[in-house]
């Protein structure tokens, strides 16, 4: 009996790890910038949006407001590389700290560390590319 | 159940060490230089150490009150240097020193400073503004303001931290993260780098250890 349930709990799992690999390339580009994406974010932003991206009071704003995160999309690529000085609202509450510009980060890691916060501290947003952040930086005010 | 007696032994013992090494570490050292004076007491040739203390220092805090070494009389306090705009270590450090300051809000015996390095921007108004900010709206935690100088003086020979500027770090002033503990002789009992968490927890186990020694003190008075 218990062969038994070792046998099939072991072909069940080399199923799904064979399904997992030929999970399709689009995924495989998401789950690469979402990781790195993690490592950007690690050295840029968490020493004021903290790691669980909860922000800090009323001082640094999380992370969290996915309704912000939409509805400012376009927008996020430029606040990363050029900081921002106007105050915003997050999850209702007015922040008027400045926000540091990051200027040498190149596309492709803004892309993947917005990948990461736009799929981590509960938001679900899908991936950023890289061309669609290129697009975006050349757009700043 | 045979298999069950050694690591129930090995939690036993485990236990046993736990208990033994809680009860060795009830005492905190007491850091920095020290001298031996001797004098001489009724005839005889006694030896005393002198240790380091806080040097005096009198600075001013986010709501205009003058804070020195005697407004820190019967307390210990934390002790760390920031500055508002600093855009490195000091959220961290922040957010740390919060979890003190709410463990701690209400004890009178109980004291924050947070010297800012960046005495140009930083002015009352902005320290109000900070504090506020940070959910800080009694008098227990002091963002005090002094002339650069003095501060950074204070930050290397008083506490054993640094602070200087340097324009190759992001916000142009660098410092040490350490948050420092004094006793109400301001004796330094304890450094810890205020961006780990680990070290900000085992502050906190010091700090309640430190309060006991204080009320032994007091009782035996």
């Amino acid at each position: 009996m218990r062969n038994k349930i070792i046998l099939s709990s072991a072909f069940t799992l080399s199923f799904v790890i064979f399904l997992g690999a030929c999970g399709n390339e689009a995924n495989v580009k998401y789950q690469r910038y979402y990781a790195d994406g993690s490592q950007v974010y690690k050295i840029y932003c968490e020493n004021c949006h903290m790691s669980k991206g909860e922000g800090l009071a009323d001082l640094i704003p999380a992370l969290t407001d996915t309704t912000f995160l939409r509805e400012n999309r376009a927008k996020l690529p430029c606040f990363v590389n050029n900081g921002l000085k106007d105050s915003i609202q997050i999850n209702g509450k007015i922040y008027q700290s400045l926000m540091p510009a990051e200027k040498n980060l190149a596309a492709i890691d803004v892309a993947k560390v917005l990948t990461y916060v736009t799929n981590s501290f509960g938001n679900n947003q899908g991936i950023y590319d890289v061309k669609e952040v290129e697009n975006q930086l050349n757009q700043c005010n | 159940m045979e298999y069950l007696k050694f690591p129930m032994l090995m939690m036993l013992i485990s236990g046993f060490m736990a208990c033994k090494s809680g009860s060795s570490s009830k005492s905190l050292p007491i850091l920095g230089s020290r001298e031996p004076i001797t004098k001489v007491v009724n005839g005889k040739t006694e030896v005393d150490t002198v240790y380091q203390t806080i040097p005096r220092f009198s600075f001013m805090d986010q709501d205009s009150v003058i804070i020195n070494n005697d407004s820190l009389n019967n307390k210990i306090y934390v002790a760390d240097f920031f500055f508002t705009t600093c855009p490195s270590i000091c959220p961290i450090m922040s957010k740390h020193m919060l979890e003190i300051y709410n463990k701690y809000k209400g004890n009178p015996e109980v004291a924050i400073l947070s010297h800012t390095i960046d005495p140009k921007h930083d002015t009352i108004p902005v320290l109000k503004k900070y504090a506020e900010k940070l959910g800080v709206k009694d008098n227990q935690w002091h963002f005090l303001l002094g002339a650069q100088d003095t501060v950074y003086q204070l930050a290397k020979e008083g506490y054993m931290s640094f602070a200087a500027q340097d324009s190759t770090v992001p916000g142009g002033i660098t410092h040490s993260g350490y948050f420092i503990l004094v006793d109400s002789k301001k004796h330094i009992r304890g450094a810890y780098d205020g961006t780990d968490d680990e070290q900000v927890h085992q502050l906190m186990k010091d700090m309640d250890v430190l309060l006991a020694e204080e009320k032994n003190l007091k009782n035996e008075k």
